[in-house]
C-alpha cells in the first residue's frame, strides 16, 4: 500500500529531514510513527501527501510512484488519501456540512452523490445534528471529528492523521482514536502520527520510532520507547 | 461534470465575497476610488482639449487694407487665402461697416467724432478676417500675408501682436496634453499598484483556506476560480458605482462648467455618446488588472 525506498530529505543548505527511510505499510494495517519533536514524523507525512518531494529515493503509494508527482497531479492524490491534523484545518467560513461536502464538490460529485454520502460521515462521526454550525461554534473534538468525516467521504484507502489529538483533552482524545480504529476496522489503512504514550500503549499495534530521522524501530505489536 | 464544477466555481465566488463583506467592502472601495481617479482625468483631459479649442476658436487675424484699395482687389485676397489648406474661414467687411461699426463703439467720444468730420468721408479701408483650420496654421498664414503683393495693400497689422500670443497657446496646448499624458501615466501606476496590493491583501488573507482546498483535493484552477469570480464582482460594483456617482456629479458640475468655458462644454453627452467606449475600457482595464493579479497572489500559494 505504502513503501519508502531510501527515502531522504534535506532542507537547505544541510537540515536532515529523513535519512534513508525504508518502509513498508501493508493495506488494512494500523501504523503509529512515534519520535519526539522535530524528529521527521511530520516530514514522513509531507511526502506522503506530496507538499514536499523526497530529496533522494521513491514513494510509492497504491502502486503510484509519486516521488515526482506534478503539481497538477496532486489534487488526485489527496483525493485518495484522507489526511487529518493536529490543527483541523476546517474553512472557517463554511458549515460543518458543506465542509464535509467540500471534499467531493472539488472532485465534482454530483449534488445526489453528496447529499447521499455527507449525512452517512457525519452520523459515522457521530455530528449529524451540528450539520449547520460553523467551525467555531464547536468544540475541538467536534472540529476533529468533522476533519475524519471529511476525510471518509473519498471512501479512502489510506487515512494519515498527524497529531490528530494533540490540541484535545483525553475524553475526546480517546473518542478520536477509537474513531480511527473502527476506520481501520472497515479495512481502511491508517497512519497515526503521534507522540501520546498512553495512546500508543493503549493500541497494540504496529509502532515505527523515528529518531533524528532515522527509522530505529520497527515492531509489529509495539509500545513507545522514547 | 465540468458544468458542475463551474456552477460551484461561481457560487463559491459569490459565497467567498458575501462571507467576507467587509473584506470585499474594503477591495471594492480601492477600485471604485481608483477608477474615479482614471475618470478624474478623462474629465480634465476632455476639459483641457475643450478649453484649448474655445481659445482657439476665438483667435483670428485681421487685415485692415488701406483706404484706396478697391473692394474687388480685397475679394481677390479673399479667394487666394481661402485656397490655402490652412485657412477655414475668411469674413470680409467692407469699408462702410467698418465705419459703421467704429462709429458704433465710439458714438460716446463727442472729439473723437469731431475729428472724423473733420477728416471728412471714411477714413477706414476694408477688413479680412481669417481663421485657421488649426491653431499651428496661423503661422503659414501670416507667412503669406506678409509677402509684398498683399502687404503693400494692408495698412495695419493686427496680427503681429497676435503672433506672440498665438505661440504661447500654441505651446501650452502642447505642454497641456504632455501633463495630462504623465498625470494618467502616474496615476495609472500608483492606482495599478494600490489595486494590486488591495487584491493581493484580499487573497492573503485566504492564503490558509487555499492550503486546505490543496488539502482535500481540489485542483489548481477550482482553487483559482472563486478569485476570479470574486475578482469580476470587485470589477462590476466599483465600474458600476463610479458610473452611479459620476453621472450626478456630473449633471451637479454642468451648469458651472458651462458658466467658465462657456455654452459648447457637454460632459454628460460626451459621456452618454462615448459611454460603451469609456465604461468598457474601465471595465476590461480593471477586469484585467484584477485577474492578473489574482492569478500572480494565488500562484505563490499553490507551489509544492
Amino acid at each position: 500500500m505504502i513503501r519508502f525506498k531510501n527515502v531522504s530529505k534535506i532542507y537547505p543548505p544541510e537540515v536532515i529531514g529523513l535519512q534513508n527511510v525504508n518502509l513498508h505499510i501493508r493495506p488494512g494495517e494500523f501504523v503509529s510513527i512515534v519520535g519526539q519533536s522535530g524528529t521527521g514524523k511530520t516530514t514522513l507525512v509531507k511526502l506522503l501527501i506530496a507538499e514536499e518531494r523526497p530529496s533522494r529515493g521513491q514513494i510509492v503509494v497504491g502502486g503510484w510512484d509519486i516521488s515526482g508527482i506534478r503539481n497538477s497531479e496532486v489534487s488526485l492524490l489527496r483525493r485518495q488519501i484522507g489526511v487529518v491534523f493536529q490543527d483541523f484545518k476546517l474553512l472557517p467560513k463554511k458549515t460543518v456540512y458543506e465542509n464535509v461536502a467540500f471534499a467531493l464538490e472539488v472532485a465534482g460529485a454530483t449534488g445526489k452523490r453528496i447529499k447521499a454520502i455527507v449525512p452517512q460521515a457525519l452520523k459515522i462521526v457521530g455530528l449529524t445534528d451540528k450539520a449547520d454550525r460553523y467551525p467555531r461554534q464547536i468544540s475541538g473534538g467536534e472540529q476533529q471529528r468533522v476533519v475524519i468525516a471529511r476525510a471518509l467521504v473519498h471512501r479512502p484507502k489510506i487515512i494519515v492523521a498527524d497529531e490528530p489529538t494533540g490540541n484535545l483533552d483525553s475524553i475526546n482524545t480517546w473518542e478520536i482514536i477509537e474513531l480511527l480504529r473502527r476506520i481501520n476496522g472497515f479495512g481502511t489503512t491508517v497512519v497515526l502520527v503521534t507522540h501520546n504514550r498512553e495512546v500508543v500503549n493503549a493500541l497494540k499495534k504496529r509502532v515505527i520510532t523515528i529518531d533524528h530521522g532515522l527509522i530505529v524501530s520497527d515492531q509489529e505489536e509495539g509500545k513507545y520507547m522514547l | 461534470m465540468r458544468g458542475t464544477r463551474l456552477t460551484r466555481v461561481f457560487r463559491f465566488g459569490f459565497q467567498n465575497f458575501f462571507r467576507n463583506f467587509w473584506l470585499s467592502a474594503a477591495t471594492v472601495s480601492v477600485l471604485t476610488l481608483t477608477v474615479i481617479s482614471i475618470n478624474g482625468l478623462v474629465v480634465v483631459n476632455v476639459l483641457g482639449k475643450i478649453a484649448v479649442s474655445s481659445i482657439e476658436s476665438r483667435i483670428d487675424v485681421s487685415a485692415h487694407f488701406k483706404p484706396d484699395v478697391d473692394a474687388s482687389r480685397v475679394q481677390t485676397v479673399k479667394v487666394a487665402l481661402l485656397s490655402m489648406q490652412e485657412v477655414r474661414d475668411v469674413k470680409y467687411v467692407s469699408r462702410e461697416d467698418a465705419f459703421s461699426q467704429f462709429k458704433e463703439l465710439n458714438g460716446g467720444d463727442m472729439d473723437l467724432m469731431a475729428s472724423l468730420d473733420e477728416a471728412g468721408g471714411n477714413p477706414f479701408g476694408a477688413t479680412l478676417i481669417i481663421r485657421a483650420r488649426d491653431i499651428s496654421d496661423y503661422p503659414a498664414i501670416l507667412q503669406t500675408l506678409s509677402e509684398p503683393t498683399f502687404a503693400n495693400m494692408i495698412e495695419e497689422k493686427d496680427f503681429d501682436d497676435r503672433e506672440l500670443m498665438i505661440d504661447r497657446l500654441n505651446s501650452l496646448a502642447a505642454r497641456l496634453e504632455l501633463f495630462a499624458l504623465a498625470a494618467t501615466a502616474l496615476f495609472g501606476c500608483i492606482a495599478l499598484l494600490i489595486t494590486m496590493n488591495a487584491v493581493r491583501v484580499s487573497i492573503y488573507t485566504h492564503k490558509e483556506e487555499i492550503g486546505i482546498m490543496r488539502l482535500v483535493g481540489a485542483s489548481n484552477w477550482f482553487i483559482r476560480g472563486p478569485f476570479y469570480v470574486e475578482a469580476l464582482i470587485w470589477t462590476v460594483i466599483s465600474v458600476g458605482l463610479t458610473v452611479a456617482m459620476l453621472y450626478p456629479t456630473l449633471a451637479f458640475a454642468q451648469p458651472f462648467l458651462q458658466r467658465f468655458f462657456g455654452a459648447d462644454v457637454d460632459l454628460m453627452s460626451f459621456y452618454s455618446v462615448n459611454m460603451a467606449e469609456v465604461v468598457g475600457l474601465q471595465f476590461l482595464g480593471v477586469a484585467l488588472l484584477t485577474f492578473v493579479t489574482t492569478k500572480m497572489a494565488t500562484a505563490r500559494y499553490l507551489r509544492v
